[in-house]
Protein backbone atom coordinates (compact mmCIF):
# COMPACT_ATOMS: atom_id res chain seq x y z
CA UNK A 1 0.00 0.00 0.00
CA UNK A 2 0.77 3.81 -0.53
CA UNK A 3 -0.42 6.35 1.12
CA UNK A 4 -1.06 9.73 0.22
CA UNK A 5 2.27 11.28 1.13
CA UNK A 6 4.70 8.80 0.10
CA UNK A 7 2.62 9.24 -3.08
CA UNK A 8 3.16 12.66 -3.38
CA UNK A 9 6.70 12.43 -2.83
CA UNK A 10 7.36 9.72 -5.68
CA UNK A 11 5.40 12.19 -8.20
CA UNK A 12 7.08 14.95 -7.07
CA UNK A 13 10.34 12.45 -8.09
CA UNK A 14 8.51 11.22 -11.43
CA UNK A 15 7.92 15.25 -12.07
CA UNK A 16 11.27 16.43 -11.48
CA UNK A 17 12.41 13.33 -13.52
CA UNK A 18 10.52 13.31 -16.76
CA UNK A 19 12.25 15.37 -19.63
CA UNK A 20 8.71 17.71 -20.53
CA UNK A 21 5.29 18.40 -19.58
CA UNK A 22 2.80 15.56 -19.47
CA UNK A 23 -0.56 15.25 -18.90
CA UNK A 24 -2.64 12.53 -17.83
CA UNK A 25 -5.66 11.40 -15.78
CA UNK A 26 -5.85 9.27 -12.54
CA UNK A 27 -8.82 7.27 -11.84
CA UNK A 28 -9.24 4.26 -9.12
CA UNK A 29 -7.61 4.92 -5.54
CA UNK A 30 -5.16 7.41 -6.51
CA UNK A 31 -8.18 9.31 -7.58
CA UNK A 32 -9.85 8.47 -4.36
CA UNK A 33 -6.70 9.69 -2.64
CA UNK A 34 -6.88 12.57 -4.24
CA UNK A 35 -10.17 13.69 -3.65
CA UNK A 36 -9.72 12.71 -0.29
CA UNK A 37 -12.14 9.44 0.08
CA UNK A 38 -9.46 7.35 1.48
CA UNK A 39 -5.64 7.38 2.63
CA UNK A 40 -3.81 4.44 1.27
CA UNK A 41 -4.32 2.33 -2.16
CA UNK A 42 -2.75 -0.72 -3.92
CA UNK A 43 -2.77 0.61 -7.21
CA UNK A 44 -1.59 4.08 -8.70
CA UNK A 45 -4.23 3.76 -11.89
CA UNK A 46 -3.29 6.35 -14.36
CA UNK A 47 -4.84 6.72 -17.95
CA UNK A 48 -2.82 8.50 -20.86
CA UNK A 49 -3.97 9.91 -24.16
CA UNK A 50 -0.95 8.90 -26.17
CA UNK A 51 1.11 6.11 -26.30
CA UNK A 52 4.17 8.11 -25.91
CA UNK A 53 3.42 10.07 -23.33
CA UNK A 54 3.33 6.22 -21.90
CA UNK A 55 6.05 5.26 -22.93
CA UNK A 56 7.83 8.60 -21.33
CA UNK A 57 6.45 8.10 -18.08
CA UNK A 58 7.35 4.24 -17.89
CA UNK A 59 11.04 5.08 -19.10
CA UNK A 60 10.82 7.75 -16.18
CA UNK A 61 9.85 4.74 -13.96
CA UNK A 62 12.33 2.49 -15.01
CA UNK A 63 15.11 4.93 -14.05
CA UNK A 64 14.00 4.94 -10.24
CA UNK A 65 14.49 0.61 -11.02
CA UNK A 66 10.61 0.46 -11.39
CA UNK A 67 10.56 -3.17 -13.61
CA UNK A 68 7.74 -4.08 -15.88
CA UNK A 69 5.86 -6.88 -14.56
CA UNK A 70 3.73 -9.11 -17.43
CA UNK A 71 2.89 -11.81 -14.87
CA UNK A 72 0.48 -9.86 -12.53
CA UNK A 73 -0.82 -8.61 -15.11
CA UNK A 74 -1.98 -11.89 -16.49
CA UNK A 75 -2.96 -13.30 -13.09
CA UNK A 76 -5.58 -9.97 -12.48
CA UNK A 77 -6.79 -9.63 -15.72
CA UNK A 78 -6.45 -12.92 -17.87
CA UNK A 79 -6.99 -12.87 -21.44
CA UNK A 80 -9.03 -9.88 -21.28
CA UNK A 81 -8.09 -6.44 -23.85
CA UNK A 82 -7.07 -3.04 -22.98
CA UNK A 83 -5.09 -4.40 -20.03
CA UNK A 84 -2.73 -2.08 -18.31
CA UNK A 85 1.28 -1.94 -18.08
CA UNK A 86 2.02 -2.91 -14.88
CA UNK A 87 5.51 -1.79 -12.81
CA UNK A 88 6.75 -2.53 -9.49
CA UNK A 89 9.29 -2.32 -7.47
CA UNK A 90 11.16 -4.68 -6.12
CA UNK A 91 10.35 -4.39 -2.50
CA UNK A 92 7.20 -2.13 -2.90
CA UNK A 93 3.74 -3.12 -1.94
CA UNK A 94 2.36 -1.18 -4.17
CA UNK A 95 1.91 -1.20 -8.22
CA UNK A 96 1.50 1.35 -11.16
CA UNK A 97 -1.32 0.24 -13.51
CA UNK A 98 -0.80 2.27 -16.64
CA UNK A 99 -3.76 2.36 -19.26
CA UNK A 100 -3.85 3.86 -22.48
CA UNK A 101 -7.23 5.35 -23.00
CA UNK A 102 -8.97 2.30 -22.10
CA UNK A 103 -9.56 0.69 -18.97
CA UNK A 104 -10.61 -3.09 -19.36
CA UNK A 105 -14.26 -2.98 -20.68
CA UNK A 106 -14.50 0.85 -19.55
CA UNK A 107 -13.49 3.47 -21.84
CA UNK A 108 -12.01 7.14 -20.75
CA UNK A 109 -14.49 9.04 -22.83
CA UNK A 110 -14.49 12.92 -23.42
CA UNK A 111 -17.35 13.45 -21.16
CA UNK A 112 -15.07 11.80 -18.30
CA UNK A 113 -12.19 14.12 -19.85
CA UNK A 114 -13.62 17.26 -19.22
CA UNK A 115 -15.31 16.36 -15.97
CA UNK A 116 -11.93 15.72 -14.58
CA UNK A 117 -11.68 19.70 -13.32
CA UNK A 118 -9.39 18.93 -10.42
CA UNK A 119 -5.64 19.12 -11.69
CA UNK A 120 -2.81 18.23 -9.67
CA UNK A 121 1.16 19.56 -10.89
CA UNK A 122 3.73 17.71 -9.29
CA UNK A 123 7.60 18.69 -9.42
CA UNK A 124 6.55 20.59 -12.72
CA UNK A 125 6.31 18.60 -15.39
CA UNK A 126 3.71 15.62 -14.69
CA UNK A 127 0.04 16.56 -14.38
CA UNK A 128 -2.36 14.57 -13.39
CA UNK A 129 -5.70 15.30 -13.43
CA UNK A 130 -8.47 13.37 -11.31
CA UNK A 131 -11.40 11.78 -12.84
CA UNK A 132 -14.77 13.11 -11.08
CA UNK A 133 -16.31 10.88 -7.96
CA UNK A 134 -19.29 9.38 -10.75
CA UNK A 135 -16.85 7.99 -13.36
CA UNK A 136 -14.56 6.32 -10.21
CA UNK A 137 -18.09 4.84 -9.68
CA UNK A 138 -18.90 4.11 -12.80
CA UNK A 139 -15.60 1.84 -13.65
CA UNK A 140 -15.81 0.36 -10.23
CA UNK A 141 -19.11 -0.77 -10.89
CA UNK A 142 -18.09 -3.29 -13.77
CA UNK A 143 -14.98 -5.40 -11.73
CA UNK A 144 -16.53 -8.09 -9.43
CA UNK A 145 -13.87 -7.15 -6.47
CA UNK A 146 -15.58 -6.62 -2.82
CA UNK A 147 -13.02 -3.59 -2.10
CA UNK A 148 -14.31 -1.78 -5.32
CA UNK A 149 -17.58 -2.23 -3.39
CA UNK A 150 -16.33 -0.59 -0.16
CA UNK A 151 -15.27 2.54 -2.61
CA UNK A 152 -18.48 2.75 -4.16
CA UNK A 153 -20.15 3.24 -1.05
CA UNK A 154 -18.00 5.60 -0.01
CA UNK A 155 -18.42 7.42 -3.25
CA UNK A 156 -21.77 7.34 -2.34
CA UNK A 157 -22.03 8.29 0.80
CA UNK A 158 -19.85 11.56 1.39
CA UNK A 159 -20.26 12.82 -2.09
CA UNK A 160 -23.41 14.51 -4.14
CA UNK A 161 -23.83 12.79 -7.13
CA UNK A 162 -25.95 13.67 -9.84
CA UNK A 163 -27.44 10.74 -11.12
CA UNK A 164 -28.07 12.79 -14.42
CA UNK A 165 -24.28 12.36 -15.25
CA UNK A 166 -23.65 9.07 -13.84
CA UNK A 167 -27.06 7.72 -16.07
CA UNK A 168 -25.90 9.28 -19.43
CA UNK A 169 -22.08 8.34 -19.17
CA UNK A 170 -23.62 4.75 -18.14
CA UNK A 171 -25.21 4.84 -21.97
CA UNK A 172 -22.29 6.63 -23.31
CA UNK A 173 -20.32 3.93 -22.40
CA UNK A 174 -22.19 0.86 -23.94
CA UNK A 175 -22.58 3.67 -27.10
CA UNK A 176 -19.02 3.09 -27.06
CA UNK A 177 -18.90 -0.58 -26.98
CA UNK A 178 -18.77 -1.19 -22.98
CA UNK A 179 -22.06 -3.35 -23.32
CA UNK A 180 -21.78 -4.36 -19.31
CA UNK A 181 -21.59 -0.47 -18.40
CA UNK A 182 -25.72 -0.24 -17.83
CA UNK A 183 -26.24 -3.54 -16.79
CA UNK A 184 -22.82 -3.60 -14.23
CA UNK A 185 -23.88 -0.60 -13.03
CA UNK A 186 -28.16 -1.23 -12.21
CA UNK A 187 -26.63 -4.90 -10.78
CA UNK A 188 -24.17 -3.14 -8.20
CA UNK A 189 -26.20 -0.84 -7.51
CA UNK A 190 -29.15 -2.73 -6.87
CA UNK A 191 -26.72 -5.00 -4.35
CA UNK A 192 -25.78 -2.53 -2.31
CA UNK A 193 -28.99 -0.61 -1.48
CA UNK A 194 -30.51 -4.29 -0.82
CA UNK A 195 -27.21 -4.93 1.76
CA UNK A 196 -28.90 -1.18 3.28
CA UNK A 197 -25.10 0.04 2.68
CA UNK A 198 -26.27 3.03 0.18
CA UNK A 199 -29.15 5.11 -0.85
CA UNK A 200 -30.13 5.12 -4.46
CA UNK A 201 -33.20 7.35 -5.81
CA UNK A 202 -35.70 4.60 -6.90
CA UNK A 203 -36.00 6.75 -10.07
CA UNK A 204 -32.63 5.69 -10.93
CA UNK A 205 -32.29 2.46 -10.69
CA UNK A 206 -35.79 2.43 -12.79
CA UNK A 207 -34.17 4.72 -15.57
CA UNK A 208 -31.16 2.40 -15.66
CA UNK A 209 -33.47 -0.68 -15.72
CA UNK A 210 -35.50 0.65 -18.92
CA UNK A 211 -32.33 1.60 -20.62
CA UNK A 212 -31.26 -2.00 -20.50
CA UNK A 213 -34.53 -3.17 -21.59
CA UNK A 214 -34.26 -1.13 -24.56
CA UNK A 215 -30.37 -2.11 -25.15
CA UNK A 216 -31.36 -5.58 -25.00
CA UNK A 217 -34.17 -4.84 -27.55
CA UNK A 218 -32.05 -2.94 -29.79
CA UNK A 219 -29.33 -5.81 -29.90
CA UNK A 220 -32.05 -8.46 -31.02
CA UNK A 221 -33.15 -6.05 -33.34
CA UNK A 222 -29.89 -5.96 -34.90
CA UNK A 223 -29.12 -9.04 -34.73
CA UNK A 224 -32.37 -10.43 -36.79
CA UNK B 1 0.49 1.80 10.29
CA UNK B 2 -0.48 4.46 12.27
CA UNK B 3 -2.41 5.89 9.20
CA UNK B 4 -4.79 2.54 8.91
CA UNK B 5 -5.11 3.19 12.84
CA UNK B 6 -7.12 6.35 12.61
CA UNK B 7 -8.26 6.11 9.01
CA UNK B 8 -11.58 4.98 10.08
CA UNK B 9 -11.92 7.66 12.37
CA UNK B 10 -10.93 10.37 10.08
CA UNK B 11 -13.68 8.73 7.82
CA UNK B 12 -16.14 9.77 10.25
CA UNK B 13 -14.93 13.38 11.25
CA UNK B 14 -13.79 14.21 8.05
CA UNK B 15 -14.73 18.21 6.65
CA UNK B 16 -14.89 21.36 9.15
CA UNK B 17 -15.50 20.96 12.46
CA UNK B 18 -15.61 22.40 16.10
CA UNK B 19 -14.45 20.45 18.92
CA UNK B 20 -18.17 20.08 19.91
CA UNK B 21 -18.94 18.54 16.36
CA UNK B 22 -15.84 16.37 16.77
CA UNK B 23 -17.29 15.18 20.53
CA UNK B 24 -20.89 14.50 19.42
CA UNK B 25 -19.75 12.97 16.03
CA UNK B 26 -17.89 10.03 18.10
CA UNK B 27 -19.48 10.18 21.44
CA UNK B 28 -16.51 10.95 23.14
CA UNK B 29 -16.27 13.34 26.12
CA UNK B 30 -14.17 16.53 25.23
CA UNK B 31 -10.75 15.49 27.45
CA UNK B 32 -10.52 12.70 24.48
CA UNK B 33 -11.75 14.38 21.66
CA UNK B 34 -9.07 17.49 22.39
CA UNK B 35 -6.46 14.30 22.62
CA UNK B 36 -7.89 12.98 19.59
CA UNK B 37 -7.02 16.18 17.84
CA UNK B 38 -3.91 16.70 19.21
CA UNK B 39 -3.18 13.29 17.67
CA UNK B 40 -4.41 13.68 14.74
CA UNK B 41 -2.75 17.55 13.72
CA UNK B 42 0.66 15.68 14.93
CA UNK B 43 0.36 13.56 12.16
CA UNK B 44 -0.87 16.10 9.32
CA UNK B 45 -4.49 15.56 8.86
CA UNK B 46 -5.22 18.55 10.96
CA UNK B 47 -5.57 22.15 9.75
CA UNK B 48 -6.46 24.43 12.26
CA UNK B 49 -7.98 27.94 11.54
CA UNK B 50 -9.93 30.69 13.71
CA UNK B 51 -12.85 32.45 13.52
CA UNK B 52 -13.47 35.97 13.81
CA UNK B 53 -14.59 35.06 17.46
CA UNK B 54 -11.61 32.96 18.13
CA UNK B 55 -13.14 30.10 17.98
CA UNK B 56 -11.11 27.20 16.67
CA UNK B 57 -12.28 25.13 13.77
CA UNK B 58 -10.45 22.27 12.50
CA UNK B 59 -10.25 21.07 8.57
CA UNK B 60 -10.10 17.13 8.80
CA UNK B 61 -8.96 15.42 5.81
CA UNK B 62 -6.47 12.41 4.21
CA UNK B 63 -5.59 15.55 2.08
CA UNK B 64 -3.81 17.67 4.98
CA UNK B 65 -1.12 14.75 4.80
CA UNK B 66 -0.19 16.29 1.19
CA UNK B 67 2.24 18.92 0.65
CA UNK B 68 0.81 20.67 -2.24
CA UNK B 69 -0.75 24.04 -2.27
CA UNK B 70 -3.91 24.80 -4.44
CA UNK B 71 -3.75 27.65 -6.78
CA UNK B 72 -7.06 28.55 -4.99
CA UNK B 73 -5.98 28.79 -1.29
CA UNK B 74 -2.73 30.24 -2.49
CA UNK B 75 -4.92 33.13 -4.32
CA UNK B 76 -6.74 33.73 -0.95
CA UNK B 77 -4.31 33.63 1.40
CA UNK B 78 -2.54 36.40 -0.70
CA UNK B 79 -6.06 38.73 -0.53
CA UNK B 80 -6.13 41.30 2.02
CA UNK B 81 -10.00 39.99 3.78
CA UNK B 82 -12.21 37.84 2.75
CA UNK B 83 -14.41 40.16 0.21
CA UNK B 84 -11.74 39.53 -2.18
CA UNK B 85 -11.60 35.87 -1.54
CA UNK B 86 -13.14 33.26 -4.02
CA UNK B 87 -14.78 30.18 -3.91
CA UNK B 88 -14.79 27.95 -6.96
CA UNK B 89 -14.91 24.65 -8.21
CA UNK B 90 -12.46 23.28 -10.31
CA UNK B 91 -9.04 23.72 -8.71
CA UNK B 92 -5.15 23.34 -9.83
CA UNK B 93 -2.79 21.96 -6.85
CA UNK B 94 0.70 22.16 -7.34
CA UNK B 95 3.37 20.17 -5.47
CA UNK B 96 6.88 20.31 -5.19
CA UNK B 97 7.21 23.78 -5.99
CA UNK B 98 5.99 27.23 -4.92
CA UNK B 99 2.77 29.22 -6.11
CA UNK B 100 4.33 32.56 -6.79
CA UNK B 101 2.29 36.20 -6.66
CA UNK B 102 3.58 36.11 -10.79
CA UNK B 103 1.83 32.81 -10.76
CA UNK B 104 -1.23 33.55 -9.30
CA UNK B 105 -1.85 36.85 -11.42
CA UNK B 106 -1.79 34.64 -14.59
CA UNK B 107 -4.10 31.91 -13.07
CA UNK B 108 -6.94 34.49 -12.19
CA UNK B 109 -6.97 36.20 -16.01
CA UNK B 110 -7.21 32.81 -17.01
CA UNK B 111 -9.65 32.04 -14.99
CA UNK B 112 -11.83 34.86 -17.27
CA UNK B 113 -14.33 35.82 -14.31
CA UNK B 114 -14.79 39.55 -13.34
CA UNK B 115 -14.60 38.13 -9.70
CA UNK B 116 -11.14 36.74 -10.57
CA UNK B 117 -10.02 40.00 -12.54
CA UNK B 118 -10.96 42.24 -9.67
CA UNK B 119 -9.06 40.61 -6.94
CA UNK B 120 -6.51 39.71 -8.88
CA UNK B 121 -5.04 43.35 -8.95
CA UNK B 122 -3.91 43.49 -5.57
CA UNK B 123 -1.25 40.44 -6.52
CA UNK B 124 0.38 43.30 -8.62
CA UNK B 125 1.77 44.99 -4.93
CA UNK B 126 2.94 41.23 -4.91
CA UNK B 127 5.21 41.01 -7.94
CA UNK B 128 8.60 41.48 -7.48
CA UNK B 129 9.91 39.01 -10.88
CA UNK B 130 9.17 40.84 -13.97
CA UNK B 131 10.85 38.93 -16.64
CA UNK B 132 8.84 35.70 -15.35
CA UNK B 133 5.65 37.21 -15.20
CA UNK B 134 6.34 38.42 -18.56
CA UNK B 135 7.77 34.80 -19.89
CA UNK B 136 4.42 33.40 -18.14
CA UNK B 137 2.39 36.26 -20.07
CA UNK B 138 3.86 35.55 -23.43
CA UNK B 139 2.85 31.78 -23.09
CA UNK B 140 -0.66 32.36 -22.45
CA UNK B 141 -0.84 35.51 -24.87
CA UNK B 142 -1.80 38.04 -21.94
CA UNK B 143 1.04 40.23 -21.71
CA UNK B 144 -1.02 43.87 -22.83
CA UNK B 145 -3.62 42.35 -20.52
CA UNK B 146 -1.23 42.62 -17.94
CA UNK B 147 0.22 46.05 -18.64
CA UNK B 148 -3.68 47.30 -18.85
CA UNK B 149 -4.65 46.06 -15.45
CA UNK B 150 -1.80 47.35 -13.78
CA UNK B 151 -2.44 50.88 -14.97
CA UNK B 152 -6.10 50.08 -13.32
CA UNK B 153 -4.82 48.81 -10.20
CA UNK B 154 -1.71 51.57 -10.06
CA UNK B 155 -5.41 54.13 -9.59
CA UNK B 156 -6.89 51.94 -6.69
CA UNK B 157 -4.23 50.18 -4.71
CA UNK B 158 -1.65 51.42 -2.59
CA UNK B 159 2.22 50.60 -2.48
CA UNK B 160 1.92 48.70 -5.78
CA UNK B 161 5.53 48.56 -6.98
CA UNK B 162 6.56 50.50 -10.20
CA UNK B 163 6.19 48.43 -13.41
CA UNK B 164 10.30 47.54 -15.35
CA UNK B 165 10.39 50.12 -18.29
CA UNK B 166 11.54 46.78 -20.05
CA UNK B 167 8.18 45.30 -19.58
CA UNK B 168 6.19 48.45 -20.29
CA UNK B 169 7.93 48.72 -23.95
CA UNK B 170 8.22 45.02 -24.59
CA UNK B 171 3.96 44.83 -23.97
CA UNK B 172 2.97 48.14 -25.51
CA UNK B 173 0.41 47.15 -28.36
CA UNK B 174 1.76 48.35 -32.16
CA UNK B 175 0.01 50.31 -34.75
CA UNK B 176 -1.92 47.18 -36.50
CA UNK B 177 -2.54 45.34 -33.08
CA UNK B 178 -6.45 44.69 -32.74
CA UNK B 179 -7.98 45.13 -29.82
CA UNK B 180 -8.19 42.39 -27.27
CA UNK B 181 -10.40 40.88 -24.65
CA UNK B 182 -9.70 40.33 -20.91
CA UNK B 183 -13.32 38.87 -20.46
CA UNK B 184 -14.92 38.13 -24.10
CA UNK B 185 -17.94 40.80 -24.55
CA UNK B 186 -16.70 42.93 -21.22
CA UNK B 187 -14.99 46.31 -21.41
CA UNK B 188 -15.09 49.70 -19.24
CA UNK B 189 -17.15 52.77 -19.27
CA UNK B 190 -14.28 54.39 -17.31
CA UNK B 191 -11.47 53.35 -18.25
CA UNK B 192 -11.30 53.92 -21.92
CA UNK B 193 -7.65 55.88 -21.41
CA UNK B 194 -6.26 52.61 -20.52
CA UNK B 195 -8.13 50.60 -23.16
CA UNK B 196 -6.60 52.75 -25.95
CA UNK B 197 -3.23 53.12 -24.61
CA UNK B 198 -3.11 48.87 -24.22
CA UNK B 199 -5.76 48.12 -26.97
CA UNK B 200 -7.15 46.02 -24.35
CA UNK B 201 -10.62 45.59 -23.11
CA UNK B 202 -11.07 46.69 -19.45
CA UNK B 203 -13.95 44.20 -18.07
CA UNK B 204 -14.54 46.61 -14.86
CA UNK B 205 -15.66 49.91 -14.10
CA UNK B 206 -14.54 52.66 -11.31
CA UNK B 207 -17.70 50.79 -9.16
CA UNK B 208 -16.22 47.25 -9.06
CA UNK B 209 -13.08 48.58 -7.38
CA UNK B 210 -15.05 50.36 -4.55
CA UNK B 211 -13.94 47.30 -1.95
CA UNK B 212 -10.25 48.99 -2.76
CA UNK B 213 -10.68 51.92 -0.84
CA UNK B 214 -11.22 50.12 2.66
CA UNK B 215 -8.04 48.56 2.70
Amino acid sequence: MININAQEILFNQIGRDLPKKLSAYCIGGTAMMLRGFKGETRDIDIVFDKERDRNLFIETLEKQDFKKDEKRVIETYGLKKNTPTMLRLESGDFIFDLFLNKIISSVFSDGMKNRATQTHEFGGNLIIKVADPSDILIMKSVTAREKDNEDIIEIINKTKLDWDIIIEEAKEQVRLGNEEAILGLGEKLEKLVNSKAINVPQEVSDKLWNFFTKQIQDKAKKTK
Amino acid sequence: MINERYAPIISIIEGTRTIDDVQEKLKIDRAKAIYLLHRLRKLGYIRTKYLPNKKRVYSITFLNKQKGTSYLEAFNENMPNSAFKINDKEDHFVHGNKIKAEDLLIYALKKGTVRFVISSLILFRKIKDWSYLYRLAKKEGLTRQISALYEVARLFIKKVRKMPKRFISFTTPKKDDKYLYIIKGFNSDDFKNIEKKWKVYIPLNRADLEEYKLI
